[in-house]
This record gives structure tokens, sequence and C-alpha cells, in this order.
């Protein structure tokens, strides 16, 4: 079986355990994907225009952008990799929602894993904007089953009943 | 063409507005993805080919706005050669070390090097240069991006009226109406250090949970790395701390804040060749030669449309809608000036505004300087309200999220919609309590 896990750079050890927990781990193949969004650059380029400048920074400037990038991605990879020993590591650019999928695709993955939201996220945990863009859109486009790994959070049930 | 040919009044007016609305709507739809300065250009050369404006008189108000386009020469220059320096990513190293590993207190210290920066070299300075450092920098410290790279965003606008020269708009307005500094800090020094605090607040109360992190103050980069020479180094900072003092003394004594910016900015250029840390190529690379042809193009325009008292008009029906009073003044025109700079852009607005503020130059002085602060504060804010550019921009983005593509230039325009009313009311309300 070839399970897929989504990096974002704070579900590392969310991925490590719900795999290590919920899949047996002799028949796995395990592979890493993080994206780097190109999100920001596309946000950059438009306040550039806004200023009516050319949308591209200076060449230098995109250099040390990509470093940054680049340096981030291979940390939260190896990171991914501590808790999921022997993975394959798959690194992405552009926007995380549709390079996932085309990358489970592409990787043939039978199961896709990631989280309801960035653990840094703001949004409660239940409720109908618990789910992040980034997993509403593999959950409507993936290819393949997809896990979705949330915060337990049974002490918020039951809702109080309309009488 | 009718400089040859006898044509009626009317049909020149007509024609003169047809093109300068084709124009401002060419400006805001840019179709083909056409340069504003192409647009502007056109619409002023129609006009000069249809003898609608004589090349007398284009050229008469091209010279005389000689201050505005020499200042956005030495404001471009002066941030290109204090980039070659190093100066901004060693300012956002040293603001991050003095967060210690605080995600918030980082933040914090991004709204108050952007307003430094905004205040000194003007808000192209925070937008353009400040943005793609701190955006390196988050993403090495892996702190959540979109807060941080929002912060330079806004605070480039709220903090562009603490002085004349944090805005080329400034200049433009005073230009015309010759504001002395002290009037100038009095109207609207206090608004901008109140809408500065609100902006700041307003972005710990949004993002608050995302920035309960620490970062490891291992991943900084070291400040002195980003120093490219010492002696380029220092030399800049000298320079740009004179060309401060100098900006302060100009204002207050009137003299042209472009001489200051050029003078400036000849310096740094001769310290750059000296210390071979940058070349008169590698510094023209850096400006914008296309607002050159955007202002002189909308300058020409606005020109031609005063001919037909149109912009009188206007003057007239702001003054009519504000009553006549301070109160009505100072909110006409900060609604104005916000609503018109995301219909179109901010340059445009400020040179339409500025003329039809001369409707409004025999009222009382209240409500003149009511009209000429608004319009300053509401065209240095205003574009907060949608930050993308303008609603065109918006309305892009929301036929993209409808086909199913998010963009976080969504999350530019939720943010600033929800924060930037709110102070606009409180900038324009404090406006109006420190008229005379």
């Amino acid at each position: 079986m070839r399970v897929l896990c989504c990096l974002d750079g704070t579900n590392a050890e969310q991925l490590g355990k719900a795999v290590s927990t919920m899949l047996r781990g002799d028949t796995l193949t395990v592979g890493l994907v993080y994206v780097i969004d190109s999100g920001p650059h596309a946000d950059i380029e438009r306040q550039r225009e806004r200023f009516l400048r050319h949308p591209l920074p200076p060449p230098q400037r995109r250099e040390q952008m990509k470093q940054a990038e680049e340096a981030s991605a291979q940390e939260i990879l190896e990171e991914g990799a501590r808790f999921l020993p022997g993975a394959e590591r798959l690194r992405r650019e552009g926007r995380p929602e549709r390079e996932i999928v085309q990358c489970a695709a592409e990787w043939t993955a039978d199961l896709i894993v990631l989280c309801s939201r960035s653990m840094l996220s703001q949004v409660p945990s239940l409720g109908p904007k618990s789910v992040g863009h980034v997993a509403r859109f593999v959950l409507d486009h993936a290819p393949c089953p997809v896990l979705l790994i949330r915060p337990l959070s049974s002490e918020q049930l039951p809702h109080s009943r309309i009488v | 063409m009718f400089l040859i040919f006898h044509v009626p009044a009317l049909t020149k007016t007509i024609l003169i507005s047809l093109i300068a609305l084709l124009t401002l709507l060419g400006i805001m739809v840019r179709p083909w993805k056409l340069n504003e300065a192409i647009i502007a250009l056109a619409g002023a050369g129609l006009l000069l080919i249809l003898g609608l404006i004589t090349p007398l008189d284009a050229m008469t108000v091209l010279i005389n706005d000689w201050n505005i386009f020499f200042f956005f020469l030495g404001m471009m220059a002066l941030s290109a050669l204090a980039e070659a320096a190093g100066l901004f990513d060693w300012l956002a190293a040293q603001a991050a070390r003095l967060a210690g590993g605080s995600s918030r207190r980082l933040l914090l210290n991004t709204f108050l090097l952007g307003s430094l920066i905004s205040m000194v070299l003007s808000n192209d300075a925070t937008a353009l240069i400040l943005t793609p450092i701190v955006y390196t920098l988050v993403t090495r410290l892996r702190l959540p991006v979109l807060p941080f790279l929002f912060a330079c965003t806004f605070i480039a606008d709220t903090a562009s009226f603490l002085l004349p020269v944090s805005n080329p708009i400034n200049i433009i307005v005073l230009s015309t109406f010759r504001l002395d500094l002290w009037t100038f800090l009095r109207l609207l020094l206090l608004p901008s250090l109140l809408v500065i605090g609100i902006n700041i607040a307003a972005f710990f109360l949004l993002y608050r949970q995302q920035l309960k992190g620490r970062f490891d103050a291992k991943r900084l980069p070291s400040a002195t790395d980003s120093i490219k020479h010492k002696g380029y180094f220092r030399y800049t900072c000298t320079v740009l701390g004179l060309v401060a003092i100098a900006y302060v003394i100009a204002s207050a004594t009137q003299f042209p804040l472009s001489l200051v910016a050029l003078a400036g900015a000849g310096l740094l250029l001769v310290g750059a060749l000296w210390w071979k840390q940058s070349t008169l190529l590698d510094t023209s690379r850096h400006i914008s030669w296309a607002i050159f042809g955007f202002i002189a193009g909308m300058f020409i325009v606005v020109r031609a449309v005063e001919d037909t008292h149109l912009t009188t008009q206007f003057g007239q029906v702001l003054l009519q809608l504000s009553g006549g009073s301070s109160l009505g003044s100072v909110i006409v025109g900060t609604l104005g000036a916000a609503l018109g700079t995301n219909l179109i852009n901010n340059v445009p607005m400020a040179v339409v505004l500025t003329s039809a503020l001369h409707g409004v130059q025999h009222s009382a002085p209240s409500v003149r300087l009511g009209f000429i602060a608004a319009t300053i504060f509401g065209c240095d804010l205003g574009p907060n309200l949608t930050t993308v550019g303008s609603l065109a921009t918006v309305l892009w983005l929301l036929i993209l999220r409808r086909r199913n593509l998010d963009v976080s230039g969504l999350d530019y325009f939720k943010v600033g919609i929800l924060v930037t009313p709110f102070m606009l009311v409180i900038g324009a309300v404090t406006i109006w309590l420190l008229l005379p």
C-alpha cells in the first residue's frame, strides 16, 4: 500500500502517529510530500503591480526567497522522516492543494493522509470551518481514499439539542 | 486637429470628458494587461492629436510639476542604493534578533520597522523592498507567512502620512496646496499614530492563535552577513540620517523636497561607485521609468479636463455634499478619496482630487484644510481597503475563487475590508477634531 503523507511544517508528529497506529507497517510504502506554496509570490507580485512596478522582484531577491524556501522545505521533510523513517521524500512547488492531488496521481498513491488544518490554525477543531481549504480541495479531488487527521475533540460533544 | 478647425465648446467638453473617462476606465480595467503608463500616455496623446490641449499647455503643466517627477526619481534611487548597501536586510535581521524568539514581538517589530521605513523612505520602500525580505526571514524561521506579509503591505500605507515624504501622493497634493510642516503634522501626525495603533491591535487580534509560537533564534541569519561592504554601509546610514534631517528642515522651510531626495541619492550613488557596490546602470534598473509616463499622462489628461471647468464643478459638488462644514469636508474628502483609490490607482485619484479641490479654494479655512488633509489621508490609507490593487482585481480574485482556486489575495481583501473602514472613520474624526 502506497501512503502519501502531506506535511505542512506543523503536523509531522500527528502524521507519524496516525500512520504507525492506524496502518500496518510491513505492507506500507510511505511518501512524504511538502509543497512550497507559490501563493505568497503571487501576493508579492500583485503588490508590486499596485506600485506600478514589474511584477517580479529583482533576481537577487528572488534567489534569496528561493533559498529560504528550499532550506525550510528540506528541514520539514527531514523532520517528517524522523517520525516516519525510510519514507520517500517528495518536494513540490505551487498551490499546495493542487500539487498534493497531482502528486498523489503521479506517485500512484493508494491513500493520502493529511491534517484537516494547520496545527497553528485559529479555527475550532469541530464545525463547518474545521476543514481548511487545502484539505477540502484534496477531499474533493483526490484520485484515491483520503485519511483526514483531526484533533481529538470529544470533550466538545455532545452538542446541546434544540428542543 | 481642433486647433485648426473651430469646434463648439460643448463638443470639446464632451470629447475631453470621454477621453478622460476612457483613460480612467482603462487604468481601472487594464485591458490585455496593458501597462497603466501606456494607457495614460495614450489618453494624453489623443488629446494632443485632436488639439483638445495645446502642446504648450501640456509642456507647461509638466514643467510646473517638476518637483513631483524629481521626488519620484530621488525616492526610488535612494531606496535602490540603500538596498544595495544591505540596509533593509540588516534592519530586518535586527528586528528579528530584538524579538527574542517571540513571534508576537517579531510582528510588532515588523510593524515598527515598516513605519520607520515608510516615514523616511516612503511607502514604496516598505511595500516593495521590505516585504520580500520579511518573507525570506519568516520562511527561514518557519513562522506563518501571511500575518507578516500582510503586516508589511498594510503598514506601508498606514504609516504613509507621518511626514510629507512618506508617500509620493502627499507631494502631489502638497505641490498644489502648500501646507507648512507644522500644519501637516498638527492635522495628520496624531491620526497617523492612532491608525498605526489600530492596525497593530487588529492584527494581534486576528492572528492571535498563529502568533502563539516561538521561533528558534539559531535559524536567524547573521545581521553582519547582510552588510555587503562595511564602509558603504556606514556611509549609507550617515547619508540617510542627513537626508531625514534635511527632509524635516526642507518641509519646514517649504524647500523643494525633490531636491533633497535627489541630493541624497546623488551622494549615495557617489559612495556606491567609490566602493564599487552599484553602478549607474544597476541603479537605473531599480527605477520604474513607466511611473513618469503614467504621471505625465495623467497630468495632461487632468489639465485638459480642468479647461472644461468640470473639475471645479466636481469640487463644488464635494463642497455641497460636505454641507460647508468642516466635519462634512473631512468625511466627504476621506470617503471620496478612499473609494476612488480602490476604483483606480491612488496616483490618478490624487491628481483628480487635487485638481477638484481648486473648487473649494474660496471656502472657509477649516473646510479647505479639512478637504486637503482628508484627501491625503484617504488617498494614502484608502488602498488598504482592497490592498490587492483595485476593485477590478478583487472581482477577478472572486471569479478565480468560484473556479475552486483558493487565492490568498482574497485573504488580503478580507482583512482590509474588516480593518480599514474602522481606521478611516477614527482617522477622519481625529482630523476633524484637530482642525482650527
